[in-house]
């Protein structure tokens, strides 16, 4: 190195410190360290004894696992696919020369910065099968074809759905990056496409679509990572539907909310099983990981 | 197509702020009353403010038991066994078939079991009235304070206010530094340690939780604040990427103009790029800013005493606490707790929308 | 300055099985105990011990906890309890002892213990109690035999009983009356009880939605394993997890079942979600008159007065039979003091936990009154002792306060049973309930299907006892082949 080089590096590890500590202490060594515990039978109460791959043998035979694994993948695998249809569906709606386009941008944003734990409330309260709102809207409609609403969060079958419809009222922050990606889009696709003589759904399916294919792709990635690590609203909706029957990392009813995360968190500090935990947090890891790097190679095949 | 969507995207909230401002039992009554109301109705003679209890099945006697163990009582009886018990009965009256049972709402001897009626359901009035005090009845009970022991509500929002700003001063600090290394700065291994960077944006919270929860321990932060905003002055890879994308928008040339008139690197990024960066500083402030506000599952990790609850985690707390929980309280809580979201959006709202539109489309 | 006789008594406690360990660990332990201990004694020559007590709870209970712990701050100078009101307190004290600040005292559940006990995060109290003269069983000689139980893991006396509660059925006079019952007769057997639910019951005669219900086995649905036991069956028999293979759990949760088959799944569900999770409420099932008989605890006459006044209601002598000549069953419940590992103030959590456990049992007024009786006074509660004050047993608050004396005595006063993964038991046993009233599973389903996960569990979690050095020697034996 140059004296200049060598000036410059360091200028350049200064001015990066505060983040190469941040990296070590609260990144680097909880994911190595978790690693390490992943093949030991740790308490943070007790010291660790190393048991080579129990964790992970036990993991496969774990019904509690594979259910957890289940309920996310349920949860995930519905709510990402019509999350971003609901976005995107709204995007097009407020794409549209529309009055007040700025007004209902702001609604359809704002419940998506809305803090989780108050949304919950709400939800719980509208979920509600006596006395909630949206069982009140639903039973006239239903009652024609014989049929009565669910009672939502107290019943194993729907408590997911519920969960899963409590977020696409939350879409609106994709729905804010599809409309700035759709306004993107030149002008002059469309008017080629017109000469053309391409209208409405093949517009959109010609020109639109592939012009914000990559700012989906990266929002459909996004939602995938974070709706497997689904944790707040289940907690919170859970609790609530069991009424303090059990605790709030069970899942109720019926376990049909047990998911990942959740199931993680207790094992680790309910059941002080930290080992075990961290298996399955390196499973998740895994996943994700797995699943991030599908989700490049597919898009990076059609994009091209 | 528009304006049913605007429809079910509001009506959660128009429903979050009617129920907060209702009595319990409006809260919960089916069907629902569109706004807040105080009925009234006559019992024993007087017209007294009531709550409506609902319609009974089937019609019957109200009488009141003048003999036996019962004496006193007020009680509801099938027609034939009111007939066979006649001589217990006193102030027997007849009622009908779906009429309506109503409770004095507030008994003249607080403890003293509420005077309640059957009455035809026109004999039951109401207008509409907001219960303006379920608000600081809920910022009360949220804290538990009517046991001695419990925390303000103010704590709790000062607890939140602490770790949001001091959170958003780490973040814009820290990042703005440490993303002006990686991207006006040439060094050798900083492209290899910016992709190192980018990597752990993939990495999940839950892969960390366990030993995090040992680094912290280690310190004796466990149950303090310190574990929700410190990490935020060391730099976080998301905003350090962000804030590289927009300092490597700005003109070389006037860094070399400073660098030639002998300013060191700190004073050109002090004095030049900062002033320069606002827009996205202002953006990941109120990122920030809004990611500790909702926060829960670090405060549910790391902070065990009351006196220390961020607001998301109070009202959890308070919803599941042992005993079950106030609905009409709940939703006047939560409504407290959305409101300052709502209101830092308005004052922000250019900094928002472009702040997720760059975040979203620049990868 | 460690106390060389206390130190001896250590050894005692450390020494036992439960809490053994190699030497090292051994020596360890002693080591942590003595300096923990001279810092105590240190701080106690210095200024006030500040002892932090963390409880669950707020409204009655919690202010007369706090009432209580008002008068024994007044009643001497030198320690000093602060509440503090932490929920759900269990997690948080297990969380908070994980992260090395615990409270001094932390009020849990007594079924809390073995798995806490286990976990390595509770002091045994032994060696305190000899500090007194006394061995574990002549301290608890005070205690009705239910509630010495209840405070010991594997025999080793972890906690001390703060608010005892005895439970039993609780019936609506009123609707009773309205279905033509003989409103001072509660169901005798179980046989009664169905028949009395299926009388108590009403529909709408339009809709035929249910708009009231004799009894509902999930309200509140609090304790479902002690369905089993109120059956005749066995959860865990001191070796092995006997949750299936038990013929009475599976007729237990039969009988749970019934309720759902016999009343319609849709029906009760929607009935139920009216009100589910509603206890301190008017709305609460029994309170609004839509649930005519449930099993609660001695607390809820106060409850009652609060949310529902002037309910006429009865407390049964005991639950229904369900086992011929078992007359007298129920369930004893209690919150208790434990003091987590790594407090900071041992000895001064002792002296509140001796306060509250030796109440002045000469008291003929109010003001005498002092400990659990002051506590339990003003809870409206039973003591666990089996002494009563003249002024507690002659002037208690409960109208039906003998009820509760009289189960807390009883023979088949039921327990949470002593195992290590009761946590995990008690999971499995709410899920094997809601799939089971909610016929998503049939009981023998449900039952195999949680039994075979303990199985395994508790293999596991003997596996990591052994691994830590912690199984009592006579489960070591027989695991070791």
């Amino acid at each position: 190195m140059t004296r200049g080089e060598r000036r410059s590096f360091f200028t350049g590890l200064a001015f990066t410190s505060p983040w190469i500590i941040g990296l070590a202490v609260f990144t680097a060594y909880p994911v190595l360290a978790s690693l390490f515990y992943s093949f030991c039978d740790y308490s943070i109460l007790k010291t660790p004894v190393w048991c080579g791959l129990e964790n992970y043998k036990e993991l496969v035979s774990d019904d509690l696992f594979w259910l957890s694994l289940r309920n996310t993948l349920f949860y995930a695998g519905l709510s990402v696919p019509l999350g971003t249809i609901v976005a995107l569906s709204l995007a097009l709606l407020l794409n549209a020369d529309v009055r007040g386009k700025p007004f209902f941008r702001v609604l359809f944003y704002l419940p998506s910065i809305v803090p989780i734990v108050a949304a919950s409330m709400l939800w719980i309260w509208i979920f509600n099968g006596q006395v909630g709102l949206l069982n009140w809207i639903l039973t006239p409609l239903l009652a024609p074809f014989g049929l009565t609403p669910p009672a939502w969060l107290v019943d194993p079958t729907w408590a997911k759905p519920a969960l899963i419809l409590m977020s696409l009222w939350g879409t609106g922050n994709a729905m804010v990056i599809y409309l700035a990606g759709l306004q993107n889009v030149p002008k002059e696709l469309y008017e080629a496409a017109e000469i053309d003589g391409a209208t409405g759904w093949r517009r959109f399916w010609h020109v639109t679509l592939p012009q914000l294919a990559p700012v989906i792709y990266f929002n459909v990635v996004m939602s995938i990572i974070s709706s497997l690590q689904i944790f707040t609203q289940a907690i919170v909706m859970s609790s609530a539907a069991s009424g303090g029957t059990g605790t709030e990392t069970d899942g109720f009813p019926a376990r049909s909310t047990l998911f990942y995360t959740m199931h993680l968190f207790a094992t680790a500090f309910y059941d002080l099983r930290m080992g075990y935990a961290s298996a399955m947090a390196y499973v998740l890891f895994i996943i994700i990981a797995t699943l991030t790097w599908l989700a490049t190679r597919i898009s990076r095949d059609r994009l091209n | 197509m528009l304006i049913l969507a605007s429809a079910i995207f509001a009506v959660p909230f128009a429903w979050l702020a009617l129920s907060s401002f209702k009595p319990l039992d409006q809260a919960m009554a089916m069907p629902p009353t569109l706004f807040p109301r105080a009925y009234f109705a006559p019992i024993g003679g007087e017209r007294v403010e009531v709550t409506i209890d609902g319609p009974v099945r089937q019609g019957g006697v109200v009488a009141d038991i003048v003999a036996g163990s019962d004496a006193g009582k007020r009680v509801f009886l099938p027609a034939d066994q009111a007939l066979a018990r006649a001589s217990e009965l006193t102030n027997a009256h007849r009622v009908g078939e779906n009429w309506i049972r109503v409770i004095e709402r507030e008994p003249a001897e607080r403890g003293a079991a509420p005077r309640w009626d059957i009455v035809p359901p026109e004999a039951v009035d109401s207008r509409i009235r907001f219960r303006w005090k379920n608000y600081p009845e809920a910022l009360a009970a949220l804290g538990g304070s009517e046991d001695g022991g419990g925390v303000s509500f103010w704590r709790f929002l000062g607890n939140t206010l602490a770790v949001c700003v001091l959170g958003v001063i780490g973040t814009v600090l820290s990042n703005a530094i440490v993303a002006y290394g990686f991207a006006r700065v040439k060094w050798r291994g900083r492209d290899a340690f910016f992709s190192l960077t980018l990597a752990t944006l993939m990495v999940p919270f839950p892969v960390m939780m366990v030993p995090l929860y040992g680094v912290f321990r280690e310190l004796g932060w466990i149950g303090t604040l310190l574990p929700l905003w410190v990490p935020a002055f060391f730099g976080s890879a998301f905003n350090i990427f962000l804030m590289r994308q927009f300092f490597l928008g700005i003109p070389e040339e006037l860094s070399e103009a400073a660098r030639i008139d002998g300013s060191s690197e700190w004073t050109i990024f002090w004095r030049i790029i900062l002033p320069l960066s606002k827009p996205v500083l202002a953006a990941s402030a109120v990122f920030h800013f809004l990611y500790a506000w909702n926060d829960f599952m670090g405060p549910y990790l790391y902070l065990t005493k009351k006196e220390t609850f961020t607001l998301s985690l109070a009202l959890q707390a308070y919803q599941a606490q042992n005993g079950g929980v106030q609905w009409h309280y709940l939703m006047a809580a939560s409504t407290v707790t959305i409101l300052p979201v709502i209101v830092l959006f308005f004052f922000a709202q250019r900094t928002f929308i472009q702040g997720i539109a760059t975040t979203g489309s620049k990868s | 300055m460690s106390d060389p006789a206390l130190t001896s008594q250590l050894r005692v406690a450390s020494s036992h099985p439960a809490n053994g360990g190699g030497l090292g660990a051994r020596v360890k332990r002693l080591l942590w105990c003595a300096g923990l201990f001279s810092c105590g004694a240190m701080s106690f020559a210095a200024e006030k011990v500040k002892v932090v007590y963390w409880d669950k709870w707020t409204g009655p209970e919690g202010r007369s906890l706090r009432a209580v712990v008002d008068a024994f701050n007044r009643s001497q100078d030198r320690i000093e309890v602060e509440v503090l009101t932490v929920s759900p307190v269990d997690r948080k004290t297990l969380v908070a002892t994980a992260g090395g600040n615990p409270p001094d005292i932390a009020g849990l559940w007594a079924y809390n213990i073995a798995s806490f006990a286990d976990a390595g995060a509770l002091t045994p109290l032994e060696p305190f109690m000899r500090e007194d003269g006394q061995t574990a069983d002549e301290w608890q000689a005070r205690y009705y035999p239910v509630y010495q139980r209840i405070t010991r893991h594997n025999g080793v006396v972890y906690a001390a009983v703060c608010q005892p509660a005895m439970i039993t059925l609780h019936w609506n006079k009123q609707l009773f009356r309205e279905a033509g019952l003989d409103p001072e007769r509660p169901p005798r057997t179980v046989h009664e009880l169905d028949e009395y639910a299926r009388k108590l019951t009403k529909r709408d005669p339009r809709t035929g939605e249910i708009t009231q219900m004799g009894f509902l086995p999930q309200e509140p649905g609090w304790w479902p394993w002690v369905f089993c036991r109120w059956f005749g069956g066995q959860l865990f028999d001191g070796e092995n997890i006997t949750l299936a293979t038990d013929p009475r759990n599976l007729e237990a949760m039969r009988w749970v079942a019934s309720y759902t088959k016999d009343y319609g799944k849709d029906a009760v569900t929607k009935f139920a979600s009216g009100f589910a999770g509603q206890f301190a409420s008017p709305q609460a099932g029994f309170f609004s008159g839509k649930v005519a008989m449930v099993l609660q605890g001695v607390w809820y006459n106060a409850y009652i007065r609060e949310y529902k006044p002037g309910l006429d209601y009865g407390v049964a002598p005991a639950w229904p039979s369900a086992v011929p000549g078992i007359d007298d069953f129920s369930l004893a419940e209690a919150d208790v003091l434990v003091i987590p590992r790594g407090a900071k103030h041992p000895r001064g959590a002792w002296e509140f936990i001796k306060y509250l456990s030796s109440p002045n049992l000469q008291a003929q007024s109010r003001e005498e009154l002092t400990g659990i009786e002051l506590l339990s006074y003003i809870q409206e509660k039973n003591s666990p002792l089996r002494e009563w004050s003249p002024f507690f047993a002659n002037h208690h608050p409960h109208p039906k306060i003998d009820v509760f004396r009289r189960l807390s005595a009883s023979e088949h006063a039921e327990i949470t049973p002593d195992i290590g993964i009761w946590t995990e038991y008690h999971r499995e046993v709410l899920a094997a309930f809601a799939n089971v009233r909610l016929l998503t599973a049939t009981p023998e389903e449900a039952l195999a299907d949680a039994h075979r996960r303990l199985e395994k569990s508790w293999a596991r979690h003997r596996r990591s006892l052994e691994r830590h050095g912690q199984l009592p020697a006579k489960q070591n034996a027989e695991v070791k082949p």
